[in-house]
């Protein structure tokens, strides 16, 4: 599962998302992606769970591309326990992501694999995503 | 290399407020710059599907009031989620001056390696190159005949007349790398 070695503040919190992705829009490395349509933390699970989802149905064939990295920490309080005493303990990492970001990329598979593969993979998240295909794709070797 | 002429009316007016208006009227703000004069304009999005949404490299013919401007595609702007284009940078082509362009690799040959069981990759699609116009082709041919298992092709080692190329002579544009089939047959040859 992926998550940072280190991490600068333990308890962060939890800040606001209120636009478009900024950054991370375009197909960098692959000819196949999938792009989130919604804001959303994303777990590390769930970015697990896909990854593991794609390569499946890839067959291990090609390559895949993660691009995006769970890096904040995310506190909860254990069950039962009364309010106050300070801020629960670091649970788990997630993604924060904004419309528009790329999530992953394949490559190496034909068009069919790669978007059913990916489809498969967008089933596993929390958002709505849209396959995309680089712009100057061609099936070509 | 090819061309795809295009006709763009100027824009009367600048801005993003104005821009915003004409995508809604279904045309992209453009901009052509890198000789004597700049050119805002809008061109129908239609046009520019030959241009950009294709896997080969052309370069552009922009007709403004009647003048034509050969131009290269330096810069394209989209909309982070809906991909939609949003602004289009054209760069002109000045007769007798270099250009540097991004021109795509194509495979050719049969590697040796590939046959006893390797497995063929290609590390980069373009290949940055710079030359005058009518010397840049359409694509870079490598040839793959003399690849053997562990063997690469550098962007040295690559040759085409008149034109330089841009990117780290060392970079690797093919390579074929050993599978487990070829490792599994070597082992059972020992």
């Amino acid at each position: 599962m992926l998550q940072p070695k280190k991490t600068k503040y333990r308890r962060p919190q939890k800040g606001r998302m209120k636009s478009i992705t900024k950054r991370g829009s375009e197909i960098s490395f692959g000819s196949f992606g999938i792009k989130t349509l919604e804001e959303h933390w994303i777990t590390g699970r769930q970015i697990e769970a896909a990854r593991q989802a794609i390569t499946r149905y890839m067959k291990r064939e090609g390559q895949l591309w993660i691009r995006i990295f769970p890096d904040k920490p995310v506190t909860k309080k254990p069950a039962e326990v009364r309010m106050g005493k300070g801020k629960g303990a670091p649970e788990y990492f997630v993604a924060r992501v904004s419309p528009g970001r790329i999530l992953f990329e394949a490559d190496g598979v034909p068009f069919e694999v790669a978007k059913e593969a990916l489809r498969l993979g967008a089933q596993k998240l929390p958002v709505a995503t849209r396959f995309i295909v680089r712009r100057d794709y061609s099936e070509e070797i | 290399m090819k061309s795809v002429s295009i006709s763009g009316s100027p824009r009367e007016n600048v801005g993003k407020r104005d821009a915003k208006q004409q995508r809604y009227n279904g045309l992209v703000p453009c901009v052509l710059y890198g000789g004597e004069n700049q050119y805002q304009f809008v061109v129908e999005k239609g046009q520019l599907k030959d241009l950009i949404y294709t896997p080969e490299v052309k370069y552009a013919i922009v007709n403004i009031d009647g003048k034509e401007i050969p131009a290269t595609l330096q810069a394209t702007q989209y909309h982070a989620i809906t991909d939609e284009l949003l602004h289009v940078d054209f760069l002109e082509i000045i007769e007798g001056k270099p250009i540097t362009i991004g021109i795509p690799i194509r495979i050719t040959g049969t590697s040796p390696g590939v046959l006893r069981g390797g497995k063929l990759v290609k590390k980069v699609r373009k290949l940055k190159i710079k030359g005058e116009l009518q010397n840049i082709p359409e694509f870079i041919s490598v040839d793959i005949s003399g690849l053997d298992i562990d063997n690469t092709i550098k962007v040295n080692e690559l040759h085409i007349d008149n034109i330089t190329f841009v990117e780290n002579p060392n970079a690797v544009v093919a390579a074929v790398l050993s599978t487990r089939n070829v490792e599994n047959t070597a082992e059972e040859k020992a």
